[in-house]
């Protein structure tokens, strides 16, 4: 994918380019905000990396000429306050995902792969699967080697969840975020239970597994 | 009512009212001393004039013919002619012959129908004789009610409409004053958005009042705005720093193994950990802006609830615990703000967890009555002591037996910073044994 990075702080900017372009994307760098406008409506870029803090023009503003010239890239807003204020402001300026500082390179690089390709409309799908797991949209049966598995709601929820997204890390917010709607940060490991339980049923009766842990990230249902 | 009279529109309407009033009672009883001095005067002229005509008389027998003659034609209720002659006879048309000359008041009784009231008389000796000629008083004693009408007529309207001018001004008074002291409340209550808003017939003074209001307001709100823009700058500024550690501890940690790889995990550990008391930090300062209210929606505390405890039931069941609930079925709406509220009681939740041993029950439980919802976190551990119990809300402060559990010190302060944000009654009481925290919201 072709990403802008607008972020003025180099330490900061220079991983997350690193870091994405060791994944094999092209990255642009930017550490100014008039600059950074200029670029991301010049070039055709798949995913733009925003720090709402930069000189000139500011990470807001920014988005929200963006949006008023009738650019639709997929916006990653990184803010250092974490407020539910500054979520929604930096979601009702035209941002598609934000994240908080400071983050793991694994959690920003899951959001930049989901907001790349995002989710194709499914809703014509009654069939979700991976490998020899099957789950079922309408009868809501999971089954998975000819075997059925029994499973609690929630828990079809978070399998339903990750097979929509297969090949793409989910991280731990965004598992809560999109299985539970909420979107703060538990400090304890609540999400990990919660795959551990889903595991146990679909994964450890069979030889191989299918829900992957990605180190430092979250995690993956691979094709 | 007893405030209205209290009111400096009211007391000023009063005060000119009977200053008024007495200006025009003393220059009303002038004007009728002097009219009646002159009216007065008008008659002694008259008299003066009848006695010359009567003097050119030529003899006492003339007098009396003229007398005679004269009375009777005069009406005795406006004028009375008396001439006792020299031999003894009287003529007239009335008895008020006097001895003594000049001017008096006599009073012709009640003994003739016309023959009332009050006259002035003046006597003469003429040719041995006495003439005394007296002309009714009638018109200076109609001077009296007229002056009385003329004092109901004009002063008692003028009195009723300053009087009433008065109240309508201590009213509307009332009025834009309350606009003021409504806006000073506000402003207490620390809405500082609050302002004056001057209507447009508002007195000068109450503007000057209100703007110098507004301008304060406007002060205090920049200073405010301000404060909180420095504590946003430096949780901006501490928090790149944070993730350039962040950055370079994962780079380092791809690059080190054995003992030194563990340092590093712990170091990262460690800035996680700082990051989180940052983040805890600014959360607490967010929740204590009451602009967050203006956003505040409906939101579904039993759904929120079951959520929460759904999200934490598999933690607390791998960590040999019970987390029940006690939820109604009905929808039970609360106006607040979703995140905040799932944060409160994530954290209430997440102490009880890590305060209580294994095979405790946690219990989440909310009901609704007519005036209020209630919702409340219940544990069967060691509970906190009565004497610590407010202390545990304080920012940064821990138990001395939780030194060595996780925990920064901040979840029960948030606890308690979106509790007052919402206008909840938060309450730490003894759940004998254990500790049950609960939140008393009001709905309207």
């Amino acid at each position: 994918m072709k990403i802008l990075v607008i972020e003025d702080d180099a330490t900061t900017g220079g991983y997350i380019a690193k870091g994405l372009r060791e994944e094999g994307h092209a990255v642009d760098l930017i550490a100014e905000g008039r600059e950074g406008l200029l670029t991301a409506t010049a070039g055709s870029y798949d995913v733009l990396i925003v720090d709402r803090m930069l000189p000139e023009v500011d990470g807001l503003t920014l988005i929200k000429t963006l949006r008023g010239a009738g650019n639709a890239t997929p916006v990653l807003f990184l803010t250092a306050m974490g407020s539910v204020e500054d979520r929604i402001a930096g979601l009702n300026a035209g941002a598609d995902d934000y994240l908080v500082k400071p983050f793991a390179f694994g959690e920003m690089s899951a959001r930049v792969a989901a907001l790349g390709r995002r989710p194709q409309p499914t809703e014509l799908e009654t069939q979700l699967s991976a490998g020899d797991l099957t789950l079922d949209l309408l009868t809501r049966k999971v089954t998975r080697g000819g075997q059925e598995i029994d499973l609690l709601p929630r828990e079809f929820a978070l399998l339903e969840f990750l097979l929509r997204r297969k090949g793409r890390v989910q991280t731990r917010t965004m598992l809560l975020e999109g299985v539970w709607d909420l979107s703060f940060d538990p400090m304890t490991n609540v999400v990990e239970t919660h795959i551990s339980r889903l595991r146990a049923k679909v994964d450890k009766p069979f030889p191989n597994e299918i829900i992957r842990t990605v180190r430092g990230a979250g995690y993956r249902i691979d094709g | 009512m007893k405030r209205l009279w209290r009111s400096t529109p009211l007391r000023l309407a009063l005060a000119l009212v009977v200053m008024f009033t007495t200006v025009s009672l003393l220059s009303l009883a002038a004007s009728y001393a002097v009219t009646r001095a002159a009216f007065e005067q008008s008659i002694r002229d008259d008299l003066a004039q009848d006695l010359a005509g009567f003097r050119a008389a030529p003899s006492a027998r003339a007098v009396s013919f003229l007398v005679q003659a004269e009375s009777r034609d005069t009406d005795p209720g406006r004028l009375v002619l008396s001439y006792v002659a020299p031999d003894g006879g009287i003529y007239g048309n009335g008895a008020v012959a006097r001895d003594d000359e000049g001017f008096h008041i006599v009073s012709l009784g009640d003994d003739g129908a016309t023959l009332g009231n009050e006259y002035l008389a003046l006597s003469a000796k003429l040719y041995g004789g006495r003439l005394t000629i007296a002309r009714s008083r009638a018109e200076i004693e109609a001077l009296r009610p007229v002056f009385v009408n003329i004092l109901l007529v004009s002063l008692l309207p003028t009195a009723l409409i300053a009087l009433s001018g008065g109240v309508i001004l201590a009213r509307r008074s009332r009025r834009h004053v309350e606009v003021i002291r409504r806006t000073l409340e506000r402003l207490t209550g620390g809405d500082l958005a609050a302002r004056v808003v001057p209507g447009r017939r508002w007195a000068d003074d109450l503007t000057r009042i209100g703007s110098a209001v507004n301008e304060m307001a406007q002060a205090q709100e920049h200073s405010v705005t301000a404060l909180r823009q420095v504590s946003s700058d430096i949780a901006h500024d501490l928090k790149t720093p944070v993730q350039r550690v962040s950055v370079k501890l994962e780079e380092l940690a791809g690059q080190v193994d054995g003992d030194a790889k563990a340092l590093v995990v712990d170091a990262q550990h460690e800035v996680a950990g700082i990051a989180g008391v940052f983040h805890a930090l600014l959360q607490l300062a967010q929740v204590e802006n009451s602009n967050l209210r203006e956003r505040f929606e409906p939101v579904e505390l039993g759904a929120l609830a079951r959520t929460i405890a759904e999200v934490y039931e598999p933690s607390a069941s791998a960590a040999g615990q019970r987390l029940e609930t006690a939820l109604p079925a009905v929808p039970v709406h609360v106006r607040g703000e979703r995140t905040l509220l799932g944060q409160l009681l994530a954290n209430l939740i997440e102490n009880a967890l890590r305060h209580t041993l294994e095979c405790s029950t946690i219990k989440v439980s909310l009901w609704q009555d007519a005036a209020t919802v209630t919702l409340c976190v219940e544990d069967d551990g060691p509970g906190i002591p009565e004497a610590e119990r407010a202390a545990v809300l304080q920012r940064l402060y821990r138990l001395d037996r939780s030194r060595n559990t996780p925990g920064n010190g901040l979840g029960l302060s948030l606890v308690e910073g979106v509790a007052r944000l919402h206008g909840a009654q938060l309450s730490l009481e003894d759940a004998a044994p254990g500790l049950r925290v609960c939140l008393v919201f009001k709905t309207e």
